[in-house]
């Protein structure tokens, strides 16, 4: 990492950050700064890191499995050099300032020894308590000693005080018999330590609505009435049930399914008066899954406002419609047990009127989140302002900010929201506290030094083979010197071992010996999953000098001996054949030199709007240059439209403020009316050419090229100048007050969430609900009218729908099948609606029609994506790299991506995103150098006939036309997934490590052409 | 001993089924990509999931990696399934 020195006051700042909470959004901001050079304390009060994501069985909209993507981010953040984990740990005190901070942190005892648990589990089976599973939200039981989940990281089980019977009763000990490892240590306690940080980042989560409290819903006392979360953890392959819904009451698989929407949320009398954010697509997503699961299942989603406010989020809806998931419109009252049957009676009203009863197998309640347990408290800790209802407070212009210089905050603890904007907010974090710490980068981390690689260049294999018996939970299984003797017979083998635990401290070190003693120049070590362990032993072999692709995993006890104990015989014959087809690999296998770049370490930014001015202060803060590129002739962007936000900001103060902070910034260059003509390089080393001829390398990119405001066409707009848009309402309201006659309509949607342009815009209803406060509060007597489609006021903005409600703004339903019509008639507008309520035509008399426009695309989106190669969606906004765990990097290496130009968001939204960008981007630009992966593909160019389908399928763009018009390979792009390879017809690429050869020699480890020729002969 | 030519048209008939012996298991090898069914395999060991042992994984760092020579070599080698899962 590079040390940047822009000012000498930074200098005793410590080079360390406290991230307070493991869930997505601490581990992404850990990850961010351990990346960047920073050491990362990171601390979980569960025994495992993983928080709520863990406990989600699939996300929307792809579908994915939850666990399969923050899986690998668990094992990341568990495996990096510069990450401390502390699990069951909380803060007790913090002390100090800002860039130097002294913490107290209370460690709970775990009872079990990490360094010699191996995960496998035995303790679990002995032990005799059952405690209901807090992790499956009590649908099951687990023992006193458990691991939180089944792919917790650690990997490692803790006991539970509470509830073990030595500790509790003195009695027992079962779980210390059955560890083979010596694992378990009932003499540990709690330790209580202190951590010295520059900077603490808040992401502790929220809870989520207990709604026992609403007894109408039946929920704790109807067994079929199942929170949301539950119901994540029924679906969940890894759950109660296997991943077959089984309804509590008789395990039956239920066929009708109701979801009841705003359980706990939007209710100020017993619950909660904000909205949760993201309820209405998690029941979505719930609902199409569910019916995935069983295709004869009905799914009803009773909800009072469908706030699909996202990217995409309508279209999934849409989704969910057209799969045949039911929507209705009402609020559920109570729920009724059939005693017999244990089936549900949900009464309704319809849209008509008329109360339908209906029977459901099962009823899901939509619950929200809340503020977590004690949040006063919590936040008296880190001396942080919490706002009322006790989520950390922030200013919407600067949302990862708390009250406390140097303390910074990411996800639900700030307020309720979802997957993708708590990984933004994360890095967000990080860009904060790397801006605050980026002079002692490196400071607090050690580097290893290993020894020179020894060159094995023209030595025959000479492969070591260390069989593991993992305690009892291989060779129980598997005969594992059996499998040692079949490996010692392989061409190559030189030594064969069975090691008791391979991956402890003794067992590494005894590998270490072999290799040195017996001059092995290959290792394959046959226990766990190569996942998880390969990197462990690759850096065990390493330290003594072999390069670490030299080394194959074979997994025999996942893929085996866990799932064949009920054969012992087959289960070794498959271990041999797993060992043997891996030898046979090992035996082909090469050193990989791992290239490396070096990196400028300058950013280009593209667009002077708020998220591009954010982005560039930000990266200037953390020690980078800046090539800030608008096409306009002034910075400022869509906000120099903008007076006020909802919550009542000055944004034109904000925005002046920030201008002039940009302009001020010598790190910053700024490049007005003009735009990128050429981008040549590659990550870390570009080299852009502007259309005003300037020209600058830099090692990153972050598209914030922004959107445009819609000009409707709708309502006249344009052939009146009673008809306008909320931006114009707004400065008209700057320069004209408004008379206790005036009377204004509001009409959302205009524009949005219809063919062609069939997507939320986001910001609208903010729009309406900002103007329609604001000429009520001056003038109490005018009338507004609101019409509306879903008024989304999600999160926390609820309060402020409620606040114009109370201040007499009248809200109308329309549909788009019956849109209003606006009737101009002399000095008077007429408006004409459908009465959802009183169910007949309604027309009220206008001053003023406001129409509440959307954003679009900008228009220059399409040549961008053409110069990066980026794609956009069917909207033409720009698409992340992922939807929830990337949202601001591009597929492409070195790109990233913040504000409109990402999809519609407000002002607080777009500042988080455009800090997350320049999180991402700085922690690029503080190496030195990049280090090429060695898993590549490599390309040969000799046989290459330039066909270009490894150019067309890349999905990074590594594979290039080069200057002689042929193609070459860019390794540095390169991520190793071999697509190349699979589809190139002259085998130019091959993968390291994966080689074609190699491949095939596994395949014929386990086929045998001869033998097959003698049984097919005797067959006859 | 049979004559060569009756032993090359019982051999050609489609129709012609052998009888499977009850100890026979089919050889199956499974294409796997690291990131998904790899993992997904993994956890149908961690869960103690059951299942016939006559497969064998072979990792590849995506399924867009296959190439149609390991399927081809695998049934040339007398495989009796190829899975792939991605």
């Amino acid at each position: 990492m590079t040390k940047i020195s822009p000012g000498q006051e930074k200098k005793d700042r410590v080079g360390a950050v406290l991230v307070v909470g493991a869930g997505i959004g601490g581990m992404q901001a850990a990850l961010d700064l351990a990346g960047s050079g920073l050491l990362v304390h990171l601390l979980n009060d569960e025994p495992s890191i993983g928080g709520t994501m863990s406990r989600l069985d699939k996300t929307f909209p792809t579908g994915d499995c939850a666990m399969c993507m923050i899986s690998p981010r668990m094992v990341e953040s568990s495996r990096h050099p510069n990450i401390k984990m502390h699990t069951l740990a909380s803060v007790t005190k913090v002390s100090g300032e800002e860039g130097n901070f002294t913490v107290t942190i209370l460690e709970k005892a775990r009872y079990v020894d990490a360094d010699r648990c191996t995960g496998c589990g035995a303790c679990e089976g002995e032990c005799p308590t059952k405690v209901s599973n807090f992790f499956n939200q009590g649908l099951d039981k687990r023992k006193a000693i458990y691991a939180l989940f089944p792919q917790a990281v650690p990997n490692t089980r803790a006991i539970d005080a509470a509830h073990c019977l030595f500790l509790t009763k003195g009695v027992c000990r079962k779980c210390e018999k059955a560890c083979d490892a010596n694992a378990i240590n009932f003499d540990d306690t709690d330790k209580e330590y202190e951590l010295k940080v520059g900077s603490i980042i808040l992401t502790p989560g929220a809870k989520t609505y207990d709604p026992g409290i609403r007894q109408e819903l039946g929920y704790g006392r109807l067994k079929n009435v199942v929170t949301s979360l539950q119901f994540e953890r029924l679906l969940s392959a890894s759950g109660p049930c296997g991943g077959t819904v089984e309804r509590p009451s008789d395990g039956s698989h239920p066929k009708r399914l109701a979801w009841i929407q705003c359980v706990g949320s939007r209710n100020a009398h017993n619950a909660n008066p904000w909205c949760s954010s993201v309820c209405c697509m998690y029941a979505a997503k719930q609902s199409i899954i569910a019916k995935e699961h069983d295709p004869e299942v009905d799914a009803t989603v009773f909800y009072m406002e469908l706030r699909a406010f996202g990217k995409d989020f309508d279209k999934y809806i849409d989704k969910a419609k057209n799969s045949g998931v039911r929507y209705v419109r009402s609020m559920i009252s109570e729920i009724v047990e059939d005693p017999q049957t244990k089936n549900l009676l949900i009464h309704s009203v319809d849209e008509e009127g008329r109360l339908i009863h209906e029977e459901y197998d099962m009823v899901i309640l939509s619950i929200g989140f809340e503020p977590r347990e004690n949040a006063d408290g919590f936040a008296r800790i880190f001396g942080i302002d919490t706002d009322s209802y006790g989520f950390a407070k922030t200013s919407k212009l600067e949302p990862v900010a708390t009250s406390r210089p140097g303390v910074y905050v990411a996800g639900t603890y700030q307020g309720p929201k979802d997957i993708p904007e708590t990984v933004i907010q994360g890095s967000g974090s990080a860009a904060k506290a790397m801006a605050l710490l980026g002079e002692s980068r490196g400071s607090e981390i050690e580097e290893v030094v290993l020894p020179d690689e020894r060159d094995i260049t023209g030595e025959e294999p000479k492969i070591g083979v260390i069989v593991c018996h993992c305690g009892v939970n291989i060779a129980g299984t598997v005969d594992v010197k059996r499998v040692a003797e079949a490996a010692a017979t392989q061409p190559g083998v030189s030594h064969t071992e069975t090691i008791i635990y391979a991956c402890a401290p003794d067992g590494q070190q005894k590998i270490r010996d072999l290799i040195k003693e017996k001059g092995l120049n290959r290792v394959v070590v046959a226990s766990c999953t190569p996942r998880t362990h390969a990197p462990l032993f690759q850096d065990t072999i390493r330290e003594v000098g072999l390069n670490k692709f030299l080394f194959e995993l074979a997994d025999i006890r996942e893929q085996c001996s866990w799932c064949h104990m009920a054969d012992k015989e087959k289960a070794t014959t498959k271990a041999i054949e797993i060992v043997n087809m891996n030898v046979a690999k090992t035996r082909l296998l090469d050193p990989v030199s791992s290239k490396s770049v070096g990196v400028t370490h300058d950013a280009l930014v593209i667009g002077g709007g708020i998220a591009g001015m954010t982005a560039s202060l930000s990266l200037a803060e953390q020690g980078y240059g800046v090539h800030l590129v608008e096409r306009e002739g002034s910075l400022g962007g869509l906000l120099k439209n903008v007076r006020h936000n909802l919550e009542g900001d000055d944004v034109q103060a904000f925005l002046t403020e920030t201008k002039a902070r940009v302009e001020e910034n010598e790190k910053i260059t700024v490049h007005l009316g003009t735009t990128v003509d050429n981008t040549d390089g590659f990550v870390g080393n570009f080299e852009t050419t502007l259309a005003d001829g300037s020209k600058f390398t830099h090692g990153a990119i972050l598209v914030a090229s922004g959107g445009t405001e819609y000009v409707p066409t709708e309502y006249g707009y344009g052939q009146s100048g009673q008809v306008m848009t909320q931006r114009e309402l707004e400065s008209w309201l700057a320069a004209n007050s408004p008379k206790a006659s005036d009377r204004f309509v509001m009409i959302q949607c205009v524009g949005s969430r219809e063919e062609p342009t069939n997507y939320c815009s986001r910001i609208c209803c903010q729009d309406a609900l900002k103007n329609s406060i604001a000429i009520k509060e001056r003038m109490p007597d005018a009338q507004v009218t609101v019409l509306y489609r879903d008024l989304r006021a999600y999160g926390l903005k609820e309060d402020y729908y409620k606040k114009a409600r109370d201040l007499g703004v009248l809200f109308f339903l329309y549909t788009p099948d019956r849109k209003p019509e606006v009737i101009s008639e002399g000095e008077a507008l007429r408006v004409r609606f459908d009465g959802k309520v009183l169910g007949r035509e309604m027309e009220i008399e206008a001053d003023y029609a406001v129409l509440s426009t959307g954003l679009r695309p900008q228009e220059d989106a399409q040549k961008l994506s053409q110069t990066y190669k980026l794609t956009r969606n069917s909207d033409g906004y720009f698409m992340e790299a992922h939807v929830k765990l990337r949202p601001v990097d591009f597929a492409s290496e070195g790109l990233f991506l913040a504000g409109l130009a990402h999809a519609p968001k407000n002002l607080e939204e777009t500042v988080s995103q455009a800090l997350a960008a320049a999180g991402r981007a700085g922690t690029l630009l503080s190496h030195e150098s990049l280090t090429v992966s060695g898993i590549i593909a490599k390309h040969n160019r000799d046989i290459c006939m330039s066909c270009l389908a490894c150019f067309r399928i890349c999905p990074f763009g590594s594979p290039f036309i080069d200057e002689d018009g042929r193609v070459s390979h860019n390794e540095v792009k390169c991520a190793g997934c071999g697509l190349c390879a699979g589809i190139c017809p002259a085998k130019a690429f091959q993968v390291n490590c994966f080689r074609d050869d190699q491949i095939l020699a596994m395949i014929d480890s386990v086929t045998t052409l001869a033998e097959h020729q003698d049984q097919g002969s005797e067959n006859t | 001993m049979i004559p060569d030519g009756e032993k090359t048209l019982e051999r050609q008939g489609p129709e012609m089924l052998y009888e499977i012996p009850s100890d026979w298991d089919a050889n199956i090898v499974a294409f796997a990509c690291h990131y998904c069914a790899f993992a997904a395999a993994d956890l149908a060991g961690v869960m103690r999931l059951s299942y016939a042992p006559n497969v064998k994984i072979v990792r590849l760092p995506c399924t867009g990696k296959l190439d149609h020579i390991y399927v081809l070599r695998a049934f040339e080698r007398g495989i009796d399934g190829v899975f792939v899962a991605g």
